[in-house]
């Protein structure tokens, strides 16, 4: 034994070395916890909030933040948020950004036109992308390109047809104040449809597996009259990155238990619950989320008279904006056994109108024909103006109207006309401030900013510009962008719902029909050349043949012919050999 | 003395030990690596990767078949394990989504609507007017502006097995795309010319679901490729059944009967080639299935472990990712452990 001892140290104590050696390399593969630092400090909250809407729709809007906190490292470990945004806030040096999918068209008269949702999420039909950047003016042009490039990729969707300049326009101060860094562009005819909706959902946390994501039925979500999912990063060197996600979809719930009443017209508006809608249960949170609610907004006094609140595990009640209630519900209560249901029943029937935006605004062409025409934009007051404006007599609003048109479409900016209730104006009295970027054929779009003061008590105004139209060699019919117009409320833009905020609307997509070409007129070329050169080269044949012989055909009664040809009107025969 | 004498013994015998124990080591370092690196010479390259590639090019509702021909073959791949990362999948349009559709976000390819095959977790690479034929070869050999991001590239290498679905209306050496172009059959041949020269691929194999489908690649001439179509030149391709209640025919009989030959298989299966072509019934089709194998080297009817159709393997694929390493560790951990018992014990 002893002999042992000595043979077996020097390759025992070789190998051991070896194995501690090899368990070190061990370690960095299983130990990636994320604790080493930047970890910490990251955090997501996910909300859902459900409203009825007056025309027997339900409004059902889903929130998602997360946010990283700044660090000074560029390489960086995260916990909650998702490395691919971070990786493209820091790659572009974007410091806002938003991108929206869109389908449908957020009816503003039945659905509100002035409250946070709708002036947030009623985003124009297709995708819409607009960012800001912080990064010197003759940098920016390529880096939106390789944005474009890196979000198609990202989203399955075609936003690299935003990269040539043709596509996107940078306005100066109509969308968003900026100095020169901020880059639009929309693309209303794209499709949205679920393979959008997997890489969103895959940036969050717990994806579309726990939490208020698992609601997310596709068949459900795409049948609704509209659904948008929206996508925005904030970016500063003081609060990190924030990054906002919201799903709003306007569905129809199936009831079959609204009966009419005999006395009345009304019908009874559909009750619904998230099962019914979703056809999913909410049996938990997401575990690493700080806060998961779901909020019911009702009309204020809508409860015990209309309204019975099915699930009444309601925690809170908070007012909203506009007269209306919140009820909010915490989803940590919640699990298999005992899934939260939020819902309504109504118990009388009843009609009610959300809250207008002062103004509705609409976009339609002029004129007819296939050269040229006319673009007119008309906002009608939707008579809101008590809660608004104070006093009629001596107010004015301000609207501010941006408009890109694509340089196919010339649009003469000096034809400029602006009608109040039907009277034209000078337009110095109207316009405070205004900035056009005419196109360029080929390179770029048509941009118009302008800002408007408007006599409160107007009940409508048009706007109208003439355009001419380029004989452009594709057939299809090509859609344009369209405007928005903002109403300031004298105060800057915040989140929360229950405080002041810019109202913002979109007109519909305008469609523009062009003069495609006369696919006929070359069989007309070739018919009449070709009808042409046989009369000149047949007849030039005959006479070269053998001539044409002029004949004096007498007319003998005895040798009448029965012909029934005349033949003193054969007044040529032709030579016989 | 007695020390003196056996002092040299323990030393050589422990140096013996410890140069023995060294060699021991050092050949199991250099074997180590060697399951995760591939050869460099594309003859002797090992298979590592599977991709597909599968392109659906027609347009409008009432091709709504072709769409669900190619998210069939995307499930199907799904299902026997390529995931999302190593499929590009290209649709010219969209069918799940459409106004027309009645089913939104489904898309069947049986008139039972059994099976929704657009899924929860679909994504598509290139969609809608992006799939164009100069798209489509810049997909195949590699050739992207530098601003097309990863999941838009095709990033094989000598090792991959690329199964490449194409399906539409054709014709005579041609395939139409979006109904304004065609991509022909020289071109096709010289794209995969084209790849094989640079090694993006060990075996390739075509499958094209249109009409006169054998046209197509009539001008290959590049080995290790395989291709099969579903009808021959002046045979034309149908369509299964029609659907009463989306109003469209939903699947072509070519894709059917390779898919109820696929349904019976899973990840594990080994199934060779052969038994594929032999599943096609040219009555049921209604056309001549023909396959081409004159440009690929290894016998069909091979069932080896690792099957014919190598990109229904999954396990060497997984060896090749980032797996590798921990399991090569914890193997060399074992070794040493084993090596320090079997060293002690023999001494």
């Amino acid at each position: 034994m002893a002999s042992l001892r000595p043979l077996s140290r020097g390759p025992f104590l070789l190998l051991l070395i070896f194995f501690v050696f090899s368990l070190s390399l061990l370690r960095p593969i299983q130990g990636n916890g994320g604790s080493d630092g930047g970890g910490g400090g990251e955090e997501f909250s996910e909300e859902l909030l459900l409203k009825p809407l007056p025309d027997r729709k339900v409004l059902a809007h889903f929130h998602f933040r997360s946010a990283a906190p700044p660090s000074a490292a560029n390489g960086r470990h995260h916990h909650l948020f998702p490395k691919a945004i971070a990786q493209l806030v820091q790659k572009f040096q974007i410091r806002e950004l938003e991108l929206s999918f869109t389908q449908g068209r957020w009816n503003y008269e039945r659905w509100g036109g002035s409250d946070p949702i709708s002036t947030r999420n009623a985003k124009p039909p297709g995708v819409e992308l607009w960012a800001l950047f912080d990064l010197p003016t003759e940098e920016i042009d390529p880096t939106w390109k390789n944005l474009t490039h890196a979000l198609s990729g990202l989203f399955c969707a075609s936003i690299n047809f935003l990269e040539s300049p043709t596509a996107y326009s940078s306005p100066y101060w109509g969308f968003l104040s900026n100095n020169g860094n901020l880059r639009y562009g929309a693309l209303p005819r794209e499709a949205v449809c679920t393979e959008n909706l997997t890489p969103w959902l895959k940036i969050l946390p717990c994806r579309d597996k726990a939490g208020i994501a698992s609601l997310l039925y596709r068949p459900s979500i795409y049948k609704g009259y509209y659904h948008s999912q929206r996508l925005r990063l904030l970016s500063s060197e003081s609060k990190g990155i924030i990054l906002e996600q919201t799903l709003t979809v306007v569905l129809q719930p199936n009831s079959y238990t609204s009966s009419l009443l005999s006395s009345s017209d009304a019908q009874l508006q559909p009750s619904w619950s998230l099962s019914q809608l979703f056809k999913k249960e909410m049996t938990g949170k997401c575990v690493l989320a700080k806060s998961s609610k779901i909020f019911l907004e009702l009309e204020r006094g809508l409860l015990e008279k209309i309204v019975e609140i099915r699930d009444d595990s309601w925690i809170g009640k908070f007012d909203g904006q506009v007269g209306s209630s919140l009820y909010e519900y915490k989803v940590d209560n919640s699990n298999e056994n005992k899934p939260l249901d939020v819902g309504i029943t109504w118990k009388l029937p009843l009609v009610w109108s959300s809250v207008h935006a002062p103004f509705q605004a609409s976009r339609f062409l002029m004129g007819s024909g296939n050269e040229r025409g006319s673009i007119a934009i008309s906002l009608q007051s939707t008579q809101t103006h008590d809660q608004y404006f104070g006093d009629l007599n001596d107010c004015t609003v301000p609207v501010i109207v941006l408009q890109v048109v694509p340089w196919y479409v010339k649009v003469y900016y000096h034809t400029l006309q602006i009608s109040i209730d039907g009277k034209p104006q000078t337009l110095s009295d109207v316009i405070e401030k205004i900035q056009v970027t005419p196109s360029e054929d080929k390179l770029l779009p048509g941009t118009l900013e302008i800002m408007l003061r408007f006599p409160c008590s107007m009940l409508s105004a048009t706007l109208s510009l003439d355009f001419d139209k380029d004989s452009y060699t594709l057939t299809n019919i090509l859609q344009m962008s369209y405007p928005d117009y903002d109403v300031s409320d004298d105060s800057s833009l915040l989140h929360n719902l229950q405080e002041k905020y810019l109202v913002r609307s979109y007109t519909e997509v305008l469609l523009v029909p062009l003069t495609t070409p006369d696919f006929s007129m070359p069989y007309n070329v070739i018919t009449f050349t070709c009808t042409v050169l046989a009369l000149y080269f047949g007849s030039l044949l005959n006479v070269l043949r053998g001539g044409l012989v002029r004949r004096e055909i007498i007319s003998q009664k005895d040798s009448a012919r029965p012909g029934l040809v005349p033949l003193y009107f054969l007044g040529y025969l032709p030579a016989k050999e | 003395m007695a020390i003196d004498r056996r002092r040299p013994k323990p030393s050589r015998r422990s140096h013996f030990v410890i140069r023995e124990t060294l060699l021991l080591l050092f050949l199991l370092l250099i074997c180590a690596p060697s399951p995760s690196s591939s050869s460099s010479s594309s003859s002797s390259s090992m298979h590592n990767n599977n991709w597909a590639v599968l392109v659906c090019t027609s347009r409008f509702w009432f091709n709504y078949r072709h769409m669900a021909n190619t998210l069939s073959l995307y499930r199907t791949v799904k299902r026997l394990g390529i995931p999302d990362e190593r499929i590009i999948l290209m649709l010219a349009d969209d069918m799940a989504c459409n106004a027309r559709n009645t089913y939104p976000a489904q898309v069947f390819n049986n008139e039972n609507h059994q099976l929704n095959l657009y899924g929860d977790n679909v994504e598509v690479d290139y969609r809608g007017y992006e799939v164009t034929v100069e798209n489509f070869l810049r997909v195949l050999t590699g050739r992207h502006d530098s601003a097309v991001p990863r999941s838009k590239r095709l990033l094989s290498d000598e090792g991959s097995h690329i199964l490449l679905y194409m399906t539409g209306h054709g014709g005579d050496e041609f395939l139409k795309f979006q109904d304004s172009e065609e991509l022909q059959s020289h071109d096709l041949a010289d794209v995969v010319k084209q790849m094989k020269e640079k090694n993006r691929f060990k075996e390739l194999l075509i499958m094209v679901d249109t009409c006169q489908a054998a046209t197509l690649f009539s001008q290959l001439n590049s080995p290790g490729v395989l291709a099969i179509g579903s009808s021959m030149k002046g045979e034309n391709s149908y369509s299964h059944h029609l659907d009463s209640d989306i109003g469209v025919s939903v699947v072509d009989r070519f894709t059917f009967y390779t898919l109820t030959f696929f349904e019976k298989l899973n990840m594990y299966s080994n199934a060779s080639l052969n038994s594929l072509f032999a599943s096609y019934n040219p009555t049921l089709l209604m056309s001549t299935a023909y396959y081409r194998t004159d440009l690929y080297e290894r016998p069909l009817n091979e069932d080896r472990s690792c099957s014919s159709y190598e990109w229904l393997k999954v396990l060497q694929d997984r060896l090749a990712d980032e797996k590798s390493d921990t399991i090569v560790m914890y193997g060399l951990g074992t070794m040493i452990l084993l090596l320090t018992v079997s060293t002690w014990l023999s001494t």
